[in-house]
């Protein structure tokens, strides 16, 4: 059975195909290396310090909104211009972040790129965790926080809907379907595994929490069954979301009519961003975590590659993008159109477009080198830089064509305040907590699906080795 | 008067509930006697009442008041309703405003007693309707939370509280004394005033007090005029002017559209000469030394320093005059002015319809030229008339004089009517100090200001709205100031305590002024009530026919020559240093309206600055000196100097600073405190109006000026995108443009846009289609609108903090644009504009309003009417509306900004939650009381704007239909609408202006004013290719400069290239 594994399983040899499992022939090492990190008595050490740090950073998000509640949207730099500031730029930017993991876990399981179930739990968990933070700000935002639920459409005495021509509605629905079905997704695809933590449970409580949400699995051919039809019909419902919820996002900005918000490439747009820094994160993620819980074996330098051509991709994607938006800008004619985009480069805010420009479309480009590509610590650095320079893109965006359209003598300039940077900061400060306890009480890999594309799941592997060998390339 | 009436009804059911609930406010009510418990009477509403009713609930311990966010307030109804009032209904009272001298004539709503707002006295004739920004702000003054509260009395330890019972105890000694002595050492130090009340006091004080002497003090007054017009025609006159038969005004540095005693008139008078479409326009040309809002509207203007404009004007004069001796003593001088003889052949060709004006920084010698010009060229009599000023009553002295005495010790007592000299008078008189050597000294004022503050007494003045009074207009005609609410604090009116002092048998204010309007009226006898003349007076505000009569002079020629070379030796023609200028501010004047909130937050109409003054250079000045917006400079004149910022404003002469007088006071108002820099110590008693030799050096500090408007220079790209975009924003041509080309205004359209993809039905059935139209032509940008529709809809004030946020809450803006001679491709002439524009805007209302459609929750929709309404309980505030509001005229409430201090500073905790601030400042009522009941106050976080004054149109909607009802069945059958008769609404801001820019109405009717001016030929949509059809029109501006077309690439087809090829790209 021993089969001769390459230690660098990057290499593109039309012969065989790579594995995407390292280091392991049976499924029961698998189970205990990947358990390991939620039974260990002791997380590491790093573990806890970012727990600190995370739930301190949460716990000023608290205290920041409350501030606001109390006191008013003021404390925020938005002002008449910019009436929109950091909240929004801050919702599209974790609302980006959330795509990469239905991305992951949906479109790539239909389109059966295997390589996919080393990263889909966390990426899914990350998407989770961004939504929330994501659903934060558009709530907090508003005047009257206390009337945030007259957004939903309730039936009330006074027979009064919302407005349904308004993209911020659209948004509600939107983000709200995706976060339940991105949801729901991810609690399915658990469910086998979260029967093995149970199984394997030392505890009592440990084995009544797990056996709770494990609705009562015990692996019978009936429930894997059953399992896999919910799962791809998931995976379908929720491919059709990826798409839908940038896509309205976008329209917040593109059904308006502020120079540099009214423009029809928002739509695909967005969502090759929100793929690109969706990516970007889980990078920033699963580079750390593989190190710190020793995962190597499961998220391979070949996994890592393949996002960095994903990034590579939506990287260039997001930059012909703003070269169209340009072109189309002078090809209008349009006066207050041709003005945004020429002061969005050259104006008050040509710092962030350029901080944003550098990040999202010249930094990626490193990655056309394989050396580039299979370097951690520049691949970690490029995934941070995206990730400053998505967030940037929906500043220049926001910011930018509000702080300047139409009349000269409405123009202003925003800055932010400390308010501003504190919840910005403490909103990381949730998402980090809320993924860190996600590693430690939830399988971090989808153990069931990582054995499923093991040499040692097939059971021709020794007839069809060269043809059937796993780890397909990714299509670009 | 049912403020004035109480009927203490004994007990009642409401207040038996309180007493049972025996609340702490309640036992303060009782305590308190009237008239201190006036206040109290006059919050009652709806509101109040079912609280009260609620509170029965609260004694039975269903609920607690506690978690409610409105504020609790106790309520005494009327237990009998005074005869001619309504509750609830308000009613107008006809009385002034005094300014300077000047009485305006004004109507004060009031509600239930309740004085809320101030308009215009159509039946006025120096108001005709219009208020100026002062008129309208004065009723938040009657509400200062500053106003001084009781008398004051400093010992030689320390300062305290006084009665007015131990005034009248002090005051009977020492007058009595001073009496005996027949006022040896008594002066009197008065703001102007023409009350004949005050005059017949003063003619009292003469019999009792032979030698008292009085002292008139009025920092902005135009003394040279009156020096120079004594000079020319030998009696003390003033000069009325009468713009609308002016073809050609030249004005010598006269802010006659802005700062000006009878301003309402010269500015409605030069509008009437604005309208084209009536005829002919007048032409204006400005000689002036900073941009004044009166130069921002010259057909030509020149920039040259204060000190030097007399040598221009002595060369004009010696041409229209054909005495080459008056120009002769300048020849050598070296003083390079504009050409005079193209002003001269201007005011040659208009002989008979022009009008020559100088400002009070000219001296006199260039009054009396004016003055000879004006007779010279047949203008007297058909745009300028003289009246006579009245003989002073007593013995006069300057403020010089009475500096000079108080130094020497000569001055015993010094009773002070008001004004603040120790603030504003000039700085070598040493005021103060002198004051320090007064034995008594007695200061009547509203604030316990910076005078009050080093004088024996301070007495606490009341507000021209609590008490009685009276006044001249600029023409002279008599009005009487009635009051509209018992003084709240329990002030006193200069007048009645000028009757105290002479002892007189009935002091109270209306006996005063009852008498004296006996005398001006020629009528004797005190049968008040029977009296028509009295009764007719008070109710329409002015004594028909009490204006003084014109007087046929003519100008004494003589000694010109020698005038002209005295004034000759006094110009300094070299260029060593630069000049300061002081000239009035636009928002408080003299200082006097320093802690109006309204007044600090409302942008200057020209740098667009609130609540700061600051020191105004040119922009290559400004590089010379090395200093920019916002740097901290050293201003240093005739050994006093003053640290301020600098603001570089284009159209300021080279070499020249200008310096707005009124701001950094000193007393701690919560308003004033901190805002702006006191220039006063630089102004010198022999140059109140420019210095040379000043010298301006940075310290490197910086300072943070608050405009409301952003600069971006010309190069920037924000520079040259509004340079590009002007031309369609703000449309302009010369009057020859406009009669060869009367469609010039469509070139800066896009294109058409008659097409929708779908029929526009939202107006089916609609009874009115509500429109406004606003000349851009005639609006001076004064900011009378802005302060009326801040009054009148509630507008809360922001503070400086919030203001650099920009967060203005002004429903009504008026934006400023400047265009600069293109001297090179992309180089302008930065240092003087080309055109400068002025554009009032509010919501468009515009049928597709692009708000309506992004709210989520429906709080801003469309009335059938097509009033664009905001619904501000349903307003969650997610500020999306405002986002996709092109005209960005929508504003938000970030915080309770009507208990929040607008002066909070900025820090860690830039603001204060608001249960915090409410203990603070949020106690006090006073200011509650100033609030339109019509107009709903927003709280945080809801949008708002301009509701085109909705309440204003419901209300005549309500009288209409009133009266409708009553109409005889065949006559109803055959009308298809109800039309309200045009002209039954005016929103506050049309009301306002005396320009009568702004024009409302229903455009569904094809005979009403709007409808007209919609059809001119003028009209334009702003941003109309957006397709948002907006509900107001702009009126295309014209100048009539003497070189013609500003803006010949305009209209020439030129910028047209860019927009009108993709037309088809909006929609």
């Amino acid at each position: 059975m021993m089969t001769t594994i390459p230690v660098d399983n990057t290499i593109e040899d039309p012969r065989r195909r790579s594995p995407l499992v390292l280091g392991h022939v049976e499924f029961g090492t698998v189970t205990e290396e990947i358990c390991r990190v939620n039974e260990a008595p002791k997380p590491p050490k790093a573990w806890y310090v970012s727990l600190v740090i995370s739930a301190l950073a949460a716990g000023m998000l608290l205290v920041m909104i409350g501030y606001l509640i109390l006191t008013g949207v003021g404390v925020w730099g938005n002002n008449n211009p910019v009436m929109w500031g950091f909240p929004i730029v801050n919702f599209v930017f974790w609302v980006g972040i959330g795509h990469a993991g239905t991305l992951i876990s949906a479109i790539l399981f239909l389109f059966r790129q295997k390589w996919r179930t080393s990263i889909n739990r966390f990426a899914e968990a990350m998407t989770i965790f961004a939504v929330i933070c994501a659903g934060t700000f558009p709530g907090i935002h508003i005047g009257r926080v206390w009337l945030a639920y007259w957004l939903f459409p309730i039936p009330n005495q006074m027979d009064l809907w919302p407005q349904f021509r308004s993209p911020l509605l659209w948004d509600v629905f939107a983000v709200g379907t995706y976060f339940t079905v991105s949801l729901i997704f991810w609690y399915v695809g658990m469910v086998p595994d979260l029967a093995t933590l149970r199984d394997r449970s030392n505890t009592k409580i440990k084995a009544i929490a797990y056996g709770i949400f494990a609705l009562g699995w015990r692996g019978s051919m009936r429930h894997w069954h059953r399992y896999e039809r919910a799962y791809l019909l998931l995976a379908a419902l929720a491919t059709p979301l990826v798409l839908s919820v940038h896509s309205v996002v976008s329209f917040d900005f593109a059904v308006s009519q502020v120079p540099g918000w009214h423009t029809t490439i928002f739509p695909p747009y967005f969502v090759a961003g929100a793929i690109f820094s969706g990516f970007a994160m889980v990078m920033t993620l699963a580079i750390p975590a593989r190190e710190i819980w020793g995962l190597k074996n499961f998220i391979t330098m070949r996994h890592l590659e393949n996002m960095n051509k994903i990034i590579l991709v939506t990287g260039t994607m997001v930059g012909y993008a703003y070269g169209t938006e340009f072109f189309i800008a002078w090809y209008s004619g349009e006066l207050y159109e041709k003005f945004a985009f020429v002061n969005r480069a050259f104006g008050q805010y040509a710092w962030a477009y350029w901080i944003m420009v550098s990040c999202n479309v010249a930094i990626p480009q490193l990655f056309w080198f394989k050396k580039v590509r299979t370097s951690i610590w520049i691949m970690f650095i490029v995934s941070l830089l995206v990730n400053v320079g998505m967030w940037f893109e929906r500043f220049v965006i926001v910011v930018t064509s509000l702080a300047q359209d139409f009349l000269p003598s409405s123009w202003g300039y925003f800055t932010p305040t400390w308010v501003d940077v504190c919840t910005f900061i403490g909103s990381f400060g949730l998402f980090m907590t809320l993924f860190l306890l996600f590693i430690r009480y939830l399988p971090v890999l989808a153990i069931s699906e990582i054995k499923g594309v093991m040499p040692a799941a097939d059971p021709h592997a020794e007839h069809h080795e060269p043809v059937d060998t796993l780890g397909q390339e990714v299509q670009e | 008067m049912p403020s004035m009436k109480h009927e203490d009804s004994g007990r009642s059911y409401w207040r038996s509930l309180d007493e049972l609930a025996d609340t702490p406010e309640f036992k303060t009510f009782m305590h308190r006697e009237f008239p201190a418990g006036a206040s109290e009477l006059m919050q009652e509403d709806r509101r109040s009442f079912l609280k009260i009713m609620g509170a029965s609930m609260a004694l039975a311990g269903v609920g607690l008041a506690g978690c409610r966010r409105w504020p609790e307030q106790m309520v005494l109804p009327y237990a009998e309703r005074p005869e001619g009032s309504a509750p609830g209904m308000a009613d107008s009272y006809a009385t002034i405003m005094e300014l300077g001298g000047v009485a305006t004539g004004t109507l004060a709503t009031s509600y239930n007693g309740r004085p809320t707002k101030i308009e215009g006295n159509p039946d006025h004739p120096g108001s005709l309707g219009a208020t100026t920004r002062y008129g309208q702000a004065c009723i938040l003054d009657l509400y200062d939370p500053d106003r001084s509260r009781e008398p004051r009395i400093a010992t030689k330890e320390r300062r305290t509280k006084a009665t007015w019972d131990e005034w009248n105890a002090f005051s009977a000694d020492h007058f009595d004394a001073l009496r005996s002595s027949g006022g040896a050492g008594f002066w009197i130090l008065s703001e102007a005033t023409r009350s004949p009340s005050i005059e017949s006091q003063q003619a009292e004080l003469r019999s009792q007090f032979p030698k008292a002497t009085w002292v008139t003090w009025e920092p902005l007054d135009n003394t040279n005029e009156a020096e120079g017009l004594t000079e020319a025609f030998g009696i003390r006159v003033r000069p009325v002017h009468d713009l609308s038969k002016a073809e050609l005004i030249v004005s010598f540095e006269s802010d006659l559209l802005n700062i000006h005693p009878d301003v309402l008139n010269l500015s409605r008078d030069w509008a009437a000469g604005r309208r084209p479409d009536h005829g002919s326009m007048n032409r204006m040309l400005v000689v002036e030394s900073s941009l004044s809002v009166t130069g921002s509207k010259a057909d030509d203007r020149w920039a040259m320093p204060s000190s030097r404009i007399p040598v221009l004007v002595a060369r004009v004069a010696a041409i229209v005059l054909g005495d080459a001796s008056i120009a002769e003593p300048f020849k050598n001088s070296g003083v390079k002015t504009p050409d005079a003889g193209t002003i001269a052949n201007q005011l040659k060709d208009a002989a008979g319809r022009g009008a020559i004006l100088a400002g009070p920084s000219q001296p006199a010698f260039v009054h009396r030229l004016v003055a000879m010009m004006n007779d010279a060229l047949g203008n007297a009599g058909t745009t300028v008339s003289y009246i006579r000023e009245n003989a002073e009553s007593i013995r006069t002295a300057s403020i010089r004089d009475l500096a000079a005495g108080m130094d020497a010790g000569g001055v015993e007592t010094l009773l002070m009517l008001g004004g603040n000299p120790a603030y504003d008078a000039p700085a070598d008189l040493e005021f103060a100090n002198g004051l320090s050597k007064v034995k008594v000294s007695i200061h009547l004022a509203d604030q316990d200001n910076e005078t009050s503050q080093l004088c024996t007494w301070h007495l606490n003045r009341s507000h021209p709205l609590e008490c009685w009074g009276d006044g001249r207009g600029w023409d002279g005609i008599y009005s009487v100031q009635q009051p509209l609410i018992l003084p709240l604090f329990d002030g006193r009116s200069p007048v009645e305590l000028l009757a105290q002092v002479n002892a007189s048998s009935s002091p109270a204010g209306f006996d005063l002024v009852r008498k004296s309007f006996n005398k001006v009226n020629g009528t004797s006898g005190m049968a008040e009530s029977f009296d028509p003349a009295w009764r007719r007076t008070l109710h329409a505000g002015v004594l028909a026919g009490s204006a003084a009569g014109t007087e046929t002079l003519k100008a004494r020629g003589g000694g010109l020559a020698s005038g002209a070379r005295a004034l000759a030796d006094t110009i300094d023609s070299s260029d060593a240093g630069l000049e300061l200028s002081f000239v009035a501010d636009s928002s408080v004047y003299d200082g006097r309206f320093a802690n109006n909130g309204w007044l600090q937050e409302l942008p200057d109409p020209l740098t667009r600055l609130t609540w700061d003054n600051a020191v105004l250079i040119g922009p290559s000045t400004a590089k010379d000196l090395g200093v920019g917006t916002g740097d901290m400079v050293k201003v240093s004149a005739g050994g006093e100097s003053v640290e301020a910022a600098v603001l570089v404003q284009t159209g300021t002469a080279s070499g020249t600073a200008t310096l707005a007088l009124g701001y950094g006071r000193r007393f701690a108002g919560r308003i004033c405190t901190s805002s702006g820099f006191d220039f006063y110590p630089l102004r010198r008693s022999d140059a109140m109006w420019f210095q040379k030799g000043a010298s301006i050096t940075p310290t490197g500090g910086s300072y943070q000026l608050g405009t409301v408007q952003d600069h971006f220079a010309i190069d920037s790209v924000g520079g040259k995108g509004t340079a590009a975009r002007l031309p369609v924003l703000f449309r302009e041509a010369s009057i020859e443009t406009y009669n060869h080309d009367p469609d010039f205004v469509r070139a800066g359209d896009h294109g058409a846009h008659g097409l929708s993809l779908w029929q526009a039905q939202q107006f089916d059935g609609a009874q009115y289609r509500w429109g406004m139209s606003i000349d851009l032509n005639t609006c001076s940008g004064c900011s009378a609108c802005v302060v009326a529709c801040q009054a009148e809809n509630n507008i809360p004030i922001v503070g400086k903090d919030q203001v650099l946020r920009g967060r203005e809450m002004h429903w009504l803006r008026i934006d400023r644009y400047y265009r600069f001679q293109e001297t090179s491709p992309g180089q302008y002439d930065t240092d003087q504009p080309l055109s400068v524009a002025n554009q009032p805007l509010t919501c468009q209302h515009c049928e597709n309003a692009p708000c309506e459609q992004v709210c989520p929750v429906a709080a801003t929709i469309h009335s059938s009417d097509g009033l664009n309404v905001m619904v501000y309980n349903r307003c969650v505030g997610t500020r999306y509306c405002s986002n996709n509001c092109p005209y960005k005229v929508r504003r938000f409430n970030y915080f309770d900004y009507f208990r929040r201090d607008p002066l909070r500073e900025t820090g860690l905790l830039q603001v204060q939650p608001d249960y915090y601030v409410k203990l603070q400042s949020g106690g006090d009522p006073l200011r509650r009381m100033q609030f339109n009941p019509e107009v709903t106050v927003r709280m945080r976080g809801v949008m708002e704007k301009c509701t085109f004054c909705t309440q204003r149109i419901q209300a005549a909607k309500i009288k209409t239909k009133n009266e409708w009802v009553k109409k005889p069945e065949a006559e109803k059958a055959a009308a298809k609408r109800i039309v309200i008769p045009d002209g039954t609404i005016t929103p506050a801001c049309a009301q306002a202006c005396p320009n009568d820019v702004i024009v409302f109405g229903d455009l569904m009717d094809p005979d009403s004013r709007v409808s007209k001016l919609h059809a001119n030929s003028r009209s334009y949509e702003l941003l109309g290719e957006l397709h948002v059809k907006p509900r107001n029109r702009y009126l295309a501006r014209l100048t009539n400069s003497i070189h013609g077309e500003r803006f010949p690439q305009d209209h020439s087809g030129g910028h047209g290239t860019s927009t009108d090829e993709h037309e088809e790209s909006h929609g």
